[in-house]
């Protein structure tokens, strides 16, 4: 069976300290993704996300603080508009939009950073790999 | 002369048409005509409003859309139950989108037979709330404005001390009806002030009045109807206005059942807006069906004066 | 190349059960750049610690990984390690195999795979880390404190105790805040001005602070430790430098002007004081009320005053400061009784606000203590208290408990049946909250021993019959509809954020939540901190609060300052954003998606530059760079591409 790669853009103080909360509670979850912290979720470029496509990855989530909970007031609010254009984007790609995952998780919900990445990983095994295709016209 | 459109309801019709009349008598003396529409059923009367289903709000959505589909915005009532159910499903239709939809698909389905209902030929239109519902209150403050009313007035009720009652349907649930504060109304104030007439601030003005309880536990209405009486005649009410068919009954002729059990009770008569309005605007004291009133009215029509002096009560 | 040092902890088993810590270790010996790799137990322990800083200076370290737990634990203890020898802390980063990986995986091969990439991405990002140094900022070590209340008295005492310099703004002519207005403060029943006017005299007279008071904030410009204030002061028409607050002048106007200060149940003259004891002690004009100023004729208080201190000409004056910090202690207002149409819309006379009633019960109020009631002054001997006016009401008033009602409410029942022996107070109630020290044993004392009558049940409706004010509630323990003929009504208004905090927040750029009140950076572990640096918060500006709270609050808002001026200079972390020159185009993107004005735009060059003092290094104007001129330092674009390919698994 196809075994999903994620990549993983964190803001630190929400949902880094989340997918942190996640081990101090030891919940337990599919080693797929590997965790790149960012100050903001804000700090994603689009180009980081089509990078790691055509990197090999087969999902990438962005993870944000909730919305009005930005540390740096409404980084979280840009992210989901970039969000929202790269999905189009992903669209003439042909990459499935599913592959792209924007969340709000809070320092607070260790539990839902494991459920997304089950969730996640889940996800992207339904849907196999990318098409080679659509990872060359990524890159 | 302007037209309005014109939904008389079913009370208007039957046992309160000397209200109607009043009201289009005194809509030709301030120059719009009440244009009552050519087909019209019930409004459905409370249930639409009262619970959630949506086959209930086809009739008023049928009636606002035939309004709309003859190419007019505006919709004049003069009941307070009709204005409620008919402004309360239009703000439905504008703000409940799976009420919208549901509703025209069966107002869709009954469009062959609606040549029956409507003689029109226009291609189908969904009913989306464009139509405004005014109650006749409303438009004579917002579109006549108190200073036209005043400019009419050749009866004079100078010295005459009105008490206005609200009831309960026509001034809530404010969110959707937003004709005035619910808590502290001016409406009917600003009204009988035009008249010339004097207004009697009293406590129970937007107290309930029994409404259907006057069928179904008689008692509990007579103690009501009680509290707002007597509290409008501590403060010195002559007369009571209102604009609701309902309370108008209840006040009026519950009035014999509140004599029977308040022997200290003294009768006060109860005036719709319209009498008040067309016997203002000069309409014959003969045109305005009191004697259907439970409470006799001279004494208050001996207090109106016109230019020749007292006027005809007989 | 670099020379890198990657150090694997077991952190005892809690690492080495799930990861093979070996194998991580020798995998990463083989990764471009790493000299150096071994694994050890407890890399936080002073010999773990001693093994990274040996290491360093023997194997010439530039770069050290250290594969461990949570950044937020340990980065910090790492850097310092470092640091002592000579390694820039900034080339030291923390690969989090721990919370991140040996905790959250049972699979031993995979968790190891895991473990190795999660390496190899911090491995590709320390290749390419510069050196860094915080950024240093100066620091002008005078405080500005926002509003003269309580909160704002204590805040700028506090500061000036420390021996910085306070200026305290206040828009009124006096300090003193709602404080001064109430008559004795629950649950010890201590009188409120003989708490509060010693220490209003103790800020007008404290060397270190410099009260303006009737004056405004009007503009603020500048960041931490660098603010410019502009300060409105009011003309008073009164040359306070020469009026020795003699009060002839009061006496004499003819004016009459309802007192905002007694809640509008007595009445001044257009020159006035607001209180007796207020500081300064000193009147000024109301120019909207006063008859010369209205008519051009009159100038009484003009001919009365020996010492000529009346300046009818006086204008209004702007002052320019520096600070380096900032406390906003703006306070509260309560619901207006007009809004509460259901309740009278203000137009029944003897149904008043708390705040009214305090001043009833006050001994230096309008009736020198005694209960009288507005209308026509007789002494009422019912009276109904209605908590949660306006609060706990989200469908049309405000959705938030005000918290202080129920303690003060229960507070005005239990003076006011010590002053009306005969008296029957009724308190109507949603729940009794009474979460402080002292606080349940008051509401039992008043309950159970004074005869108050507490009914659990909200009011409909309060009119007007007759001389009485008829109050229509219910008991929902009785199940039963109340009716009280009362003799007068005092509503707990809900606690409300003021109009003018609104405007405010504005100029000083700092947050408020959807009630109006002030945003605390974090509503837990932040309390009195504003998310902009260098803004501070205290009193019922930030939520409904009472006195103690308000006072610890304060005092913990100015410790915040005097250990920001503890400092010579302010550091700023320089992870922050930076531009290439040579790229950027002059497109300004990056100017409309700063959340903290840190991005410029330079006229002159035709380029957006970076101030660095306010930069917090978020990073998303880097994102927003269309050329790329924007980088965010030791997080740039190419760092991020080589980290995303190390942590799928490829070079």
């Amino acid at each position: 069976m196809h075994e999903p790669r994620i990549v993983c853009f964190l803001c630190t103080w929400c949902t880094s300290a989340g997918a942190d909360l996640a081990g101090t509670s030891r919940l337990q979850y599919t080693p797929s993704g590997v965790n790149i912290r960012f100050m903001c979720s804000s700090r994603v470029d689009p180009e980081h996300v089509l990078w790691a496509f055509r990197e090999g990855a087969d999902g990438v989530l962005i993870g944000g603080c909730h919305p009005g909970d930005c540390h740096y007031q409404d980084g979280n609010y840009r992210t989901h508009a970039r969000v929202a254009l790269l999905h189009r984007l992903l669209d003439d790609f042909g990459i499935d939009r599913e592959r792209l995952r924007l969340e709000w998780i809070s320092a607070a919900e260790g539990t839902k950073f494991a459920r997304v990445m089950n969730e996640f990983t889940e996800e992207l095994r339904s849907l196999g790999p990318i098409k080679l295709a659509a990872r060359e016209m990524a890159e | 002369m302007a037209k309005v459109a014109y939904y008389p309801g079913c009370a208007l019709k039957d046992r309160s048409s000397h209200l109607d009349r009043s009201a289009r008598d005194a809509a030709v003396r301030l120059g719009f005509e009440l244009d009552e529409l050519e087909t019209w059923t019930c409004c459905g009367a409370v249930p639409p409003v009262s619970e959630e289903r949506v086959m209930n709000l086809i009739a008023s959505s049928r009636i606002l859309k035939s309004v709309r589909d003859s190419g007019r915005d505006t919709l004049v009532t003069i009941c307070d139950f009709c204005y409620n159910t008919l402004k309360r499903v239009n703000y439905r239709i504008r703000n409940d989108e799976v009420a919208r939809r549901r509703v025209n698909s069966y107002l869709a389905e009954e469009a062959p037979q609606r040549d029956y209902i409507e003689k029109d030929d226009s291609p189908w239109n969904d009913y989306l709330g464009e139509v405004r519902v005014l109650h006749l209150m409303e438009y004579l403050r917002d579109v006549v404005g108190y200073d036209g009313i005043a400019k009419g007035v050749v009866r004079s009720f100078k010295g005459v001390r009105i008490a206005p009652y609200y009831g309960c349907v026509m001034l809530r649930p404010h969110k959707e009806i937003q004709l005035d504060n619910p808590e502290n109304p001016s409406i009917i104030e600003g009204f009988v002030e035009a008249l010339g007439a004097e207004v009697v601030r009293y406590p129970y003005r937007t107290e309930c009045c029994g409404s259907y309880l006057s069928v179904s536990s008689p008692d509990t209405s007579t103690r009501l109807c009680y509290r707002i009486l007597t509290s409008a005649q501590q403060h010195g009410a002559q007369a009571m206005v209102m604009s609701c068919p309902l309370c108008f009954h209840n006040l009026d002729t519950r009035q014999k059942a509140i004599s029977e059990a308040y022997p200290d009770f003294r009768p006060i008569p109860v005036f719709y807006f319209s009498q008040l309005l067309s016997l203002a605007l000069g309409v014959g004291v003969e045109d305005q069906g009191f004697e259907k009133h439970y409470v006799d009215v001279t004494p208050v029509l001996e207090m109106i004066r016109d230019g020749s002096g007292r006027v005809d009560t007989e | 190349m670099k020379r890198i040092g990657v150090f694997v902890c077991h952190c005892g088993i809690n690492i080495a059960d799930t990861v093979d810590v070996k194998r991580v270790a020798e995998e990463a010996s083989r990764m471009p750049g790493v000299v150096f790799a071994r694994d050890y137990i407890y890399m936080c322990s002073d010999p773990g610690q001693a093994l990274v800083r040996e290491t360093i200076s023997q194997e010439k370290l530039d770069g050290v990984i250290i594969a461990a737990c949570s950044p937020s634990l340990h980065e910090s203890t790492f850097r310092a390690a470092a640091q002592e020898v000579g390694l820039n802390p900034w080339q030291v980063e923390i690969a989090n195999i721990r919370e991140q990986c040996s905790w959250v995986h049972t699979d031993r091969k995979k968790a190891t795979d895991k473990a190795i990439r999660i390496v190899s991405t911090m491995v590709e990002k320390t290749l390419l880390n510069e050196s860094l140094s915080p950024i240093p900022v100066r620091i002008t070590k005078r405080a500005l404190v926002i509003g003269g209340g309580i909160a704002g008295i204590q805040a700028a005492l506090d500061i000036a105790d420390s021996g910085h310099e306070v200026i305290l703004v206040e828009k009124d002519s006096s300090i003193g805040g709602h404080m001064a207005q109430l008559s004795e403060t629950f649950p010890t029943l201590d009188c409120s001005q003989c708490i509060l006017t010693p220490k209003m005299v103790a800020a007008g007279k404290h060397r270190n602070i410099r009260l303006m008071t009737y004056s405004e904030v009007e503009e603020v410009s500048g960041y931490v430790g660098n603010f410019n204030v502009r300060i409105r002061r009011k003309a008073p028409f009164v040359d306070w430098s020469v009026c020795t607050g003699c009060g002839l002048c009061m006496e004499k106007c003819p004016a009459k002007v309802p007192s905002e200060f007694d809640r509008g149940l007595s009445t001044h003259g257009a020159i006035y004081v607001p209180f007796p004891q207020a500081v300064p002690n000193k009147p000024v004009i109301d120019r909207d009320s006063c008859i010369y100023f209205r008519t051009g004729k009159c100038r009484l208080c003009e001919k009365v005053c020996e010492i000529g201190a009346i300046r009818f000409e006086q204008e209004d004056e702007i002052i320019e400061e520096e600070v380096g910090a900032i406390v906003a202690a703006p306070g509260y207002d309560t619901l207006p009784v007009t809004e509460l149409k259901e309740y009278g819309s203000g137009e029944v006379p003897d149904v008043i606000d708390g705040l009214a009633f305090e001043r009833l019960l006050s001994a230096s109020g309008p009736t020198g203590g005694e209960v009288r009631r507005p209308s026509d002054g007789k002494v009422p001997k019912e009276v109904v208290f209605v908590q949660c006016a306006g609060s706990r009401d989200p469908e049309r008033y405000k959705p938030y408990c005000s918290k202080i009602c129920c303690m003060y409410t229960t507070k005005h029942a239990l003076l006011y049946k010590h002053r009306v022996h005969d008296g029957q107070p009724y308190i109507f109630y949603i729940d009794i909250r009474t979460g402080g020290k002292g606080y349940e044993e008051f509401y039992h004392r008043a309950e159970q021993e004074e005869g108050i009558i507490y009914l659990r049940g909200k009011v409909a409706k309060i009119f007007q019959d007759g001389d009485k004010t008829v109050v229509w509630g219910t008991d929902t323990l009785s199940g039963r509809n109340v009716e009280i003929e009362a003799d007068l009504v005092v509503l707990a208004t809900a606690v409300v954020s003021r109009d003018s905090t609104g405007e405010l927040v504005k100029k000083l750029r700092i947050q408020t939540g959807p009630n109006g009140f002030l945003s605390e950076a974090h509503p837990k572990l932040r309390p009195v901190e504003s998310i902009n640096s260098g803004f501070f918060i205290a009193g019922a500006a930030q939520g409904p609060k009472d006195i103690p709270e308000t006072v610890a609050q304060a005092s913990g808002a100015a410790c915040k300052v005097i250990s920001l001026f503890s400092r010579d200079h302010l550091e700023q972390d320089p992870a922050i954003a930076w531009v290439d020159e040579e790229l950027c185009g002059g497109c300004r993107i990056c100017v409309s998606v700063c959340p903290y004005d840190a991005r410029e735009f330079d006229e002159e060059r035709g380029i957006a530059t970076v101030n660095e003092a306010l930069c917090e290094g978020c990073g998303s104007c880097v994102a927003a760079c269309a050329c790329g001129a924007t980088q965010q330092r030791n997080l740039s674009d190419s760092q991020i591409r080589r980290m995303v390919t190390a942590s799928l698994g490829g070079e």
